[in-house]
C-alpha cells in the first residue's frame, strides 16, 4: 500500500507505481481539498505525476529521495 | 577560442579530407563498400563534433549527408553520379565553413543558412529518390526557445555552463502501457542541471471527473552538463520522441563581445610522440652535461692543475656543443610536417573547377616523404589553389579542342612536391595548350606594362615571366573562377612572403609548368651585424668560427695578401670592404683590426671588418629579380630601425672575388 489516506492528507510512501495513479486519482476526485504528503516517497511514476499536475492538490513535505526533492516536486508546486 | 573548438578545427579538416578522398574515389568505383564506409564514418564524426557547437547550418548539411551515406552503407540506395556530386559539394562547403570558423573564432558567414538550405534540399532530393524539388524536405528548424527559457529560469550561470545538453521528451500517449516511465528516464540522466515536467498543454482545462491517468500527457524538458551521448542513453528506446541538442547560452549583453580575431587560423601543431621523447632524452643528456661541469668546478676548487682543467673543460664544452646542436635540429624537426595532406586537399578543388567549366581533368598529387615547416604549409593553400584553377581554366583546352589536336579528352594536371637540398620544389604541370609568348607580348604591350623596345629585347622565357606582373591577364573574358583581378602576381607575392620564388615554363601545345621553390623552414637566422666603410652588413652566425681582435704586429704580408697566426695556423686576412668592392681608404694601419673568422671549405679565413655591431635574429628574405644573380649575397632583412640589412654569403663572396684578393697561404703552418 503506497497511497495512504489519513483524514484530508494523502501520504505517498515508497515507490509509487503506475497502479497508484488510479487510487490517487479516485481519492482526489472524491476529496479535491486533500493535501499530498511526499515525505516518505522514493519515486513517483509518470502517471502519478500527471495526476498531480492535472488536479493540482497541495503538495507538502520534503521527500527523502533527492531526485524527487530537488527536481520533481518543485514542478508540482510551480504549476500552481 | 575555446579548447573544444580548437580541437575541432584541427580534426575537422582531416575528417572532411577523408570524406572527400573517399567520395572522389567512389566516382571511379561506386560499388566499393569500404569507401562508402570511410566517407560515412568521417561525416558521422564531423556531425557529432559540430553538434557540440552552435552551428545549426553546418549541422543540418552534415545530418542529411550522413543519412544519404547511411542509406548507401545499408544498401537501401546505390551511389549515383549526381548523389556523389552533391556530397562532394557538401564536403567542400563544410571545408570552407571550417576555414571561416578558424578565421572568425567561431562564426559562420552570414549566407550560411541560405547555402545550407540549398545543400540540404539538394541532398534530400537525392535521398528521396530524386523527387521533384518542391517535395524537398525543408530544412528542419530547431526550436531552442524552451532551452533558453529553462536555462534562464534555473538561473544557470552561462560562464559556468558554456555548453549544455538539452533534451525535450514528449512521450506518446500510450507509453505507460509499454511500461515506460518518463520520470524514471529523467532520473537516469547524469549531471542534471534543470528539469521541467509539465502537461502538454498546461493552460487546457482538466475534466476532473473524466480524467484519464493512463493517457500520458507529460512533457519532460531537461538540461544536463553531461555529453550528448550520455544524456541520450536512458532515452535510447524512444529516439522518435525526443529532441536532443547541444546548446550554448548567448553571450551576456553586458559584456562586450571581443572582435573577431584577424583572419589567422589557430596555431597549433600535432607532434609525433616519438619526437617529444627524443627531446626529453636530449634534455636528460643536457642535465648530465651540466652536472659534469659542476664536477669540474669542484675538482678545480680542490686544486686541479689549470692545464688538466682546460683539457677537461674543452672536452665537456665539445660535448655540450654537440648536444645543443642536436637539440636545435630536433626542435626544428618538430616544426616540419608532411606536405602530402595539403596536396591531397586539391583534387576536389580541381574537380569542382573542371565541372564548372565543363572540362574533364584528373589531378595526380605526389609528395611522399616531403616535409616542410608548418608555417610554409599553411601559406601554400591559397597560391596553389590559384595556380590549379588557372591551369584548369586557362591551361586546359576544351574537350573538343583537345580531341581535335589528338590529345586524350581527359586532361592531366600533376602537383608534385619534392625536396631539393634545403628547399622544397612544388611543380604544377598541365598538359594543356601551353603559353604563347607572342600573345603575352601583345597583351603586355596593350596594357603598357613595358615599352615596346624593352619588350622586343626580352627572350621568350622572360616574356613568360611577365604574367607575374601585377594587373596582367591574358584571358579574353575574365572568368568567374580565375578572374576577379587576382592574377599570378598574387601567387608570386604569397610565395614570396614564405621566402620562396616562382618560375614558369611552357611548351606551346604541350603544357605549362609552374615551379614554386620554398625554403624547408621559415625560421630565424642568427646573424652578426658588422660595420664596414660606414655600412652595416650581416654575416650568418652559423658560418662564423670566432671573432678575433688582431694586433697589428701579428699581421704579416704574404705575397699579395696578409695573414696572421691563429693558434698555430696561418689564417689569411681579407678586408671585407675589398671583397665588397668598397673603398678601403678608411682603414688605419697600426691599430688592432677586428676580424670575423669563417670556415671556407676546409680552411679558416678571417674577414676584416671595421666594427662588430651585435647579433640579431632575423627572418632572411631571399633576393629576387636582378639581385638574385649576385654572388655573395644570401638575402636581405629589415632591421628594427627600418634599415635594410644585406646578409652576406662570405664563402660565396670570397669565391667571386677577383684573383688578387683570393686567400693566399692557406694551411701554411
Amino acid at each position: 500500500m503506497t497511497v495512504e489516506v489519513e483524514g484530508t492528507v494523502i501520504r505517498l510512501r515508497g515507490a509509487c507505481a503506475a497502479e497508484d495513479a488510479e487510487i490517487l486519482l479516485s481519492r482526489l476526485q472524491a476529496a479535491p481539498e486533500s493535501e499530498i504528503d511526499v515525505t516518505a516517497c522514493r519515486h513517483l511514476h509518470g502517471a502519478v505525476v500527471q495526476v498531480l499536475l492535472a488536479l493540482r492538490p497541495n503538495v507538502r513535505g520534503m521527500a527523502e529521495d533527492i531526485f524527487l526533492r530537488d527536481w520533481v516536486i518543485p514542478n508540482l508546486a510551480a504549476g500552481r | 577560442m575555446d579548447e573544444l573548438l580548437e580541437q575541432f578545427l584541427i580534426e575537422g579538416p582531416e575528417q572532411v579530407q577523408q570524406a572527400g578522398e573517399a567520395l572522389l574515389a567512389l566516382e571511379g568505383g561506386p560499388d566499393d563498400a569500404a569507401l562508402v564506409d570511410q566517407a560515412f564514418r568521417a561525416i558521422h564524426t564531423l556531425k557529432g563534433s559540430v553538434g557540440l557547437f552552435d552551428l545549426p547550418a553546418m549541422g543540418r548539411v552534415l545530418h542529411v549527408a550522413e543519412d544519404l551515406l547511411g542509406a548507401w552503407r545499408d544498401g537501401r540506395q546505390t551511389p549515383s553520379r549526381g548523389a556523389v556530386d552533391a556530397l562532394i559539394a557538401a564536403t567542400g562547403q563544410t571545408e570552407r565553413w571550417l576555414g571561416a570558423l578558424a578565421a572568425t573564432g567561431g562564426g559562420l558567414p552570414a549566407d550560411a543558412d541560405a547555402v545550407s538550405a540549398d545543400l540540404v534540399s539538394r541532398l534530400s532530393r537525392v535521398l528521396d529518390g530524386d523527387a521533384p524539388a518542391s517535395a524537398a524536405v525543408p530544412a528542419r528548424h530547431i526550436d531552442t526557445a524552451w532551452v533558453e527559457a529553462l536555462f534562464r529560469d534555473r538561473e544557470l550561470d552561462p560562464t559556468r555552463h558554456p555548453t549544455v545538453t538539452a533534451l525535450r521528451y514528449v512521450p506518446d500517449a500510450g507509453c505507460y502501457f509499454r511500461g515506460e516511465d518518463p520520470i524514471a528516464f529523467a532520473r537516469a540522466v547524469p549531471d542534471l542541471l534543470a528539469l521541467r515536467i509539465t502537461r502538454r498543454d498546461p493552460a487546457a482545462p482538466v475534466a476532473i471527473a473524466a480524467y484519464d491517468a493512463y493517457a500520458c500527457d507529460l512533457v519532460v524538458e531537461l538540461l544536463s552538463a553531461a555529453a550528448l551521448e550520455a544524456v541520450k542513453g536512458p532515452f535510447r528506446f524512444v529516439p522518435d520522441q525526443i529532441q536532443l541538442l547541444s546548446w550554448s547560452p548567448p553571450p551576456v549583453p553586458s559584456t562586450p563581445v571581443p572582435p573577431p580575431a584577424p583572419a589567422e587560423g589557430p596555431r597549433s601543431l600535432r607532434v609525433d610522440a616519438g619526437r617529444i621523447d627524443a627531446l626529453a632524452l636530449l634534455v636528460d643528456e643536457l642535465v648530465v652535461a651540466k652536472n659534469a661541469l659542476s664536477d669540474l668546478a669542484g675538482q678545480m676548487a680542490d686544486g686541479l692543475a689549470p692545464q688538466a682543467a682546460a683539457q677537461i673543460l674543452s672536452d665537456r664544452q665539445a660535448a655540450l656543443d654537440r648536444l645543443v646542436g642536436r637539440l636545435h635540429r630536433t626542435v626544428m624537426g618538430i616544426r616540419l610536417v608532411p606536405i602530402l595532406p595539403l596536396l591531397r586537399r586539391f583534387p576536389p578543388v580541381v574537380r569542382e573547377t573542371a565541372i564548372a567549366l565543363g572540362k574533364e581533368v584528373d589531378l595526380v598529387v605526389d609528395g611522399q616523404d616531403v616535409q616542410v615547416d608548418k608555417a610554409i604549409v599553411e601559406g601554400l593553400f591559397e597560391p596553389l589553389t590559384h595556380l590549379l584553377r588557372n591551369a584548369v581554366d586557362h591551361g586546359i583546352e576544351t574537350t573538343a579542342q583537345r580531341v581535335a589536336s589528338g590529345k586524350p579528352a581527359r586532361a592531366l594536371i600533376s602537383l608534385v612536391a619534392r625536396r631539393e637540398g634545403d628547399h622544397v620544389v612544388i611543380a604544377v604541370t598541365d598538359d594543356g595548350r601551353g603559353m604563347d609568348p607572342a600573345r603575352i607580348r601583345q597583351a603586355a604591350a596593350a596594357r603598357g606594362l613595358l615599352p615596346a623596345r624593352m619588350l622586343d629585347a626580352l627572350t621568350d622565357d622572360q616574356v613568360l615571366d611577365l604574367v607575374f606582373r601585377p594587373g596582367f591577364s591574358t584571358a579574353e573574358a575574365v572568368t568567374d573562377l580565375s578572374g576577379r583581378g587576382v592574377g599570378m602576381d598574387a601567387v608570386r607575392a604569397a610565395v614570396g612572403r614564405q621566402g620562396g620564388s616562382v618560375a614558369i615554363s611552357s611548351m606551346a601545345g604541350q603544357g605549362t609548368t609552374v615551379r614554386l621553390v620554398l625554403p624547408l623552414n621559415l625560421v630565424l637566422t642568427k646573424v652578426m651585424v658588422v660595420a664596414v666603410a660606414g655600412e652595416r652588413y650581416g654575416i650568418p652566425m652559423d658560418g662564423i668560427v670566432e671573432t678575433a681582435r688582431v694586433e697589428p704586429d701579428r699581421v704579416q704580408p704574404i705575397r699579395a695578401g696578409r695573414a696572421f697566426v691563429l693558434r698555430d695556423t696561418a689564417v689569411p686576412l681579407l678586408p671585407l670592404a675589398g671583397l665588397l668592392g668598397l673603398s678601403e681608404e678608411g682603414r688605419l694601419d697600426g691599430v688592432p683590426c677586428r676580424a670575423v673568422v669563417v670556415r671556407v671549405g676546409g680552411d679558416l679565413v678571417a674577414v676584416e671588418v671595421d666594427a662588430f655591431v651585435g647579433r640579431r635574429d632575423v627572418v632572411l628574405r631571399p633576393l629576387t629579380g636582378l639581385l638574385s644573380a649576385m654572388p655573395g649575397l644570401l638575402g636581405t632583412t629589415l632591421l628594427g630601425d627600418g634599415h635594410l640589412l644585406m646578409v652576406l654569403d662570405v664563402p660565396g663572396l670570397i669565391a667571386a672575388a677577383p684573383g688578387d684578393t683570393a686567400p693566399a697561404g692557406q694551411g701554411a703552418p
